[in-house]
């Protein structure tokens, strides 16, 4: 009898460790973090889309291009090829890179989204205030996805953003809103691929993805 | 910074100006105004390769192949100068083709069309990859039926597709979103359903015998491009005819439709008298509690009365709280004793007796009135007995308009005093009464008027009635309008009294009570006196103490057992105020009333 009883418990204390230890399988973290990823480039295009409404057409003109976005210097892969001969640490901190880079230009913008002369401001704001949400929950999430994966945790780029204000005049703090969130959109659109290339890649046989 | 930032954004913006379009970009670009040659569109198909198309327009010289070049520019790191059209479609006119190699993600592009000996370019395009997916169709359309409803007539189907096999959504490197779109044959107008981002959908509701087309496309999530419809299926479903099944079903339904109709109009007129009063409930007359309106409607005045008093439960609570107030009330109906009455043999006895238990006045508890009645001080030689009214007359009982105090909630101001009708000094009781504060009720006139006599002070018999002669008769005149009359009716009737001898100042004023539906049908014996205020006024003019009994006296207090004292004739002036401190003020022999605190105001010089 207390044998049984003491394997029992054996037995129990084993599972226990080895569920804690593994926790959440990395498919599920990963399939989590890509629906995430999903949701912030969906949300930061309904933004672009609100913003587009009511755009003057003189701020078309003024828009910055898309390389003076202030994570143009990180390198990524540019197409499916090169996407799928990097290593998946890369790949991932690749990911969490871009998505750190975001997080006070984020800021900038939910602080400045209340102020802005659009009409769609209330909107405007909502979003981007889920926007910010959004990022930290991915980035905490990545975080456990780092941790799962083994792989280490400080090789990330740093891409500084130096901006502190978006302009003094409604015009120019509208057109550099919607040049920054242009850029957001992009980068969103590069996480979210990044993550389901790395969710393709850590579920399925390798040769497949 | 933002000042920089500013300017390097407007010295770029005018750098790049004629035609810088946004990072998200368009492919498509409006008609060249002139008709010259211009780009037609720029397309990829599976984010990884793309193609632009142009047109030479209406210039005819340039459509060899080969007038027209196309150079592109990006802003990847390695290639920045520009480049010419890494390949163009030999099987397609007008087209350039950029292959993987050529394809950067995530880059922006712009391209130029341009006439190389002329150097002129013709049309610029700027654009990035992904905004200019337009993924291939679906594949693999099919549908399954779900059922079929009950009556045959409408049935529900799941349709299926599969990826465009360009597009790596098994990779994740596109995630697609499909749209459903169908319509009946031949119409003009396809019914579009929701996005979908899984390969199936359920389409509810299609007719039966009626042909359906259905067709599905696909974008890529979160971006607006759509690609091209994928080929339409037909569905179709025969309607299987059924029509033996319904006609009982019809039949039955009828039947029963008529049966409940039926029973419906029965149970209406069967129970058409509650249905009457549940629907249209009567409205309820107004009533009072206990009294039947059709006494009200026809009955005699004294039953009215009656009734009235009856109901009144201020008056009934009045009843039990004042006991004296019962000896006052006549009994109308048997004249014979009323001389017998035993509530007069009541007060002669008692106060023959010395006892101070005659009558038992309640104290009121919320009195308003500047009380000398302190039921704590008993006064044994003070009797006080009231004697009751004239046995009347007239029909009304005689007034005794209790002091409204004892009715707490009817707002009555502190003025109203008790009024009692004069009371018949005892014998034993050497109560002085300065005639000008009470009156006796020497008789009642058939109207229902109280017919006072002025007492005088030299000991009249204690029977009230008899004084009739001699004294003067000093109308009351009773207030019979209703519930309660007001102060300034009471000072009205001042004037309809004759005068009376010596000062008239005496009379107990009784107050009038602004009282709701008080007291003795709510009649209220006034005062004739031309007293200034309703309030007791000792006002007359001092008399000197007469140790004859005068006919009247007035209650000076009452004490622990509720019994009436009256003033005693040789008692020090007392003040009567609510302090248990008699004394009156600066008319020492002056019998007092009551004394509200402003009249006690009034009265100190």
């Amino acid at each position: 009898m207390a044998e049984g009883s003491r394997l029992y418990f054996a037995v129990t204390v084993l599972m226990c460790a080895f569920v804690s230890i593994n926790g959440v399988g990395l498919n599920d973290l990963l399939e989590r973090a890509s629906q995430l990823s999903d949701k912030l480039h969906s949300l930061s295009t309904s933004l672009t889309n609100d913003l587009d409404s009511h755009f003057p057409p003189l701020g078309r003109v003024m828009m910055p291009r898309p390389s003076m976005c202030h994570t143009s210097s990180l390198q990524i892969p540019n197409d499916k090829d090169q996407a799928l001969k990097v290593p998946e640490d890369e790949l991932l901190s690749l990911a969490r890179s871009l998505l750190l880079a975001w997080s006070d230009p984020l800021t900038l913008l939910s602080s400045e989204a209340s102020s802005l002369a659009h009409p769609e401001r209330n909107s405007i704001n909502s979003k981007t205030k889920e926007l910010q949400d959004n990022i930290n929950s991915l980035g905490a999430g990545l975080e456990h996805v780092v941790h799962k994966m083994g792989s280490s945790s400080d090789n990330l780029s740093s891409l500084p953003f130096p901006i502190s204000t978006l302009g003094q005049d409604k015009t120019s703090r509208l057109v550099n809103f919607h040049f920054l969130l242009s850029c957001f959109r992009r980068d969103s659109h590069k996480i979210d691929s990044f993550l389901k290339v790395l969710r393709c890649r850590a579920a399925k046989r390798p040769e497949m993805c | 910074m933002a000042y920089s930032l500013s300017l390097s954004l407007l010295y770029l913006g005018l750098l790049c100006g004629n035609g810088l379009v946004s990072a998200r970009g368009s492919e498509l670009f409006a008609p060249d105004p002139n008709g010259g040659p211009h780009f037609t569109g720029c397309r990829s198909r599976e984010q990884e390769t793309f193609r632009c198309w142009w047109s030479a327009g209406t210039f005819q010289n340039l459509t060899e192949p080969g007038a027209l070049r196309v150079f592109y520019q990006t802003k990847h790191p390695l290639f920045s100068e520009w480049q010419e059209c890494p390949d163009y479609t030999r099987t397609v006119e007008n087209e350039c083709y950029f292959n993987k190699t050529f394809t950067h993600i995530w880059t922006s592009y712009c391209v130029h069309l341009r006439s190389v000996p002329q150097n002129i370019t013709y049309d610029v395009d700027c654009f990035t990859v992904e905004n200019i997916v337009h993924p291939d169709p679906p594949i693999g359309l099919n549908w399954t039926l779900l059922n079929v409803s009950r009556s045959g007539l409408h049935f529900d189907i799941l349709v299926r597709w599969a990826p465009p096999p360009s597009a790596d959504v098994q990779m994740g490197w596109m995630s697609l979103t499909y749209q459903v779109q169908y319509r009946v044959r031949n119409a003009s107008q396809w019914e579009m359903l929701d996005l979908e981002s899984g390969t199936q959908q359920s389409i509810y509701a299609l007719l039966t015998d009626k042909e359906y087309e259905v067709r599905v496309r696909c974008k890529m999530s979160a971006f607006d491009n759509f690609g091209e419809f994928s080929d339409s299926i037909i569905v179709h479903v025969a309607q299987i005819p059924s029509k033996e099944s319904t006609f009982p079903t019809t039949l039955v339904s009828i039947f029963g439709l008529i049966g409940v109709v039926i029973l419906l109009v029965l149970l209406i007129f069967s129970q058409q008298q509650r249905l009457m009063v549940i629907f249209l409930p009567p409205i309820p007359a107004p009533k009072i509690k206990g009294i039947d309106p059709e006494l009200l409607k026809n009955g005699k005045l004294d039953q009215l009365n009656s009734l009235l008093s009856s109901q009144d439960m201020y008056k009934l609570d009045f009843y039990h709280e004042d006991p004296w107030v019962e000896f006052i009330q006549l009994d109308l109906d048997d004249p014979a004793e009323k001389n017998d009455g035993s509530d007069t043999q009541h007060l002669l006895g008692l106060s023959h007796s010395g006892s101070s238990r005659i009558l038992n006045f309640k104290s009121d508890d919320d009195s308003g009135r500047a009380s000398c009645y302190d039921p704590e001080i008993p006064d044994p030689e003070d009797m006080a007995s009231l004697l009751p009214g004239h046995s009347g007359r007239g029909e009304q009982h005689p007034l005794v308009s209790r002091s409204s105090s004892s009715i707490p909630d009817l707002g009555v101001q502190q003025t109203s005093e008790v009024v009692e009708t004069p009371v018949q000094i005892q014998p034993a009781v050497p109560s002085w009464v300065n005639m000008d504060f009470y009156a006796q009720v020497s008789d009642f006139t058939p109207a229902g008027g109280v017919v006072l006599s002025p007492g005088q002070l030299n000991g009249s018999p204690e029977k009230k009635k008899e004084d009739e002669n001699e004294k003067k008769k000093i109308q009351f005149q009773l207030v019979s309008d209703g519930a309660y009359t007001s102060e300034t009716t009471a000072r009205q009737f001042p004037a309809d009294v004759p005068p009376s001898p010596g000062p008239e100042q005496g009379y107990q004023s009784f107050p009038t009570l602004a009282v709701e539906g008080n007291l003795w049908n709510g009649e209220y014996l006034v005062s004739a006196s031309d007293s200034q205020t309703p309030y007791l006024l000792p006002e007359a003019p001092p008399v000197p103490i007469l140790p004859p009994v005068s006919d009247y006296t007035v209650v000076q207090e009452v004490d622990a057992q509720h019994s009436l004292l009256l003033n005693p004739p040789s008692s020090q002036p007392t003040v009567c105020s609510h302090s248990p401190n008699k004394h009156l003020p600066a008319m020492p022999t002056m019998p007092m009333g009551y004394l509200t605190p402003d009249l006690l105001g009034n009265l100190t010089p």
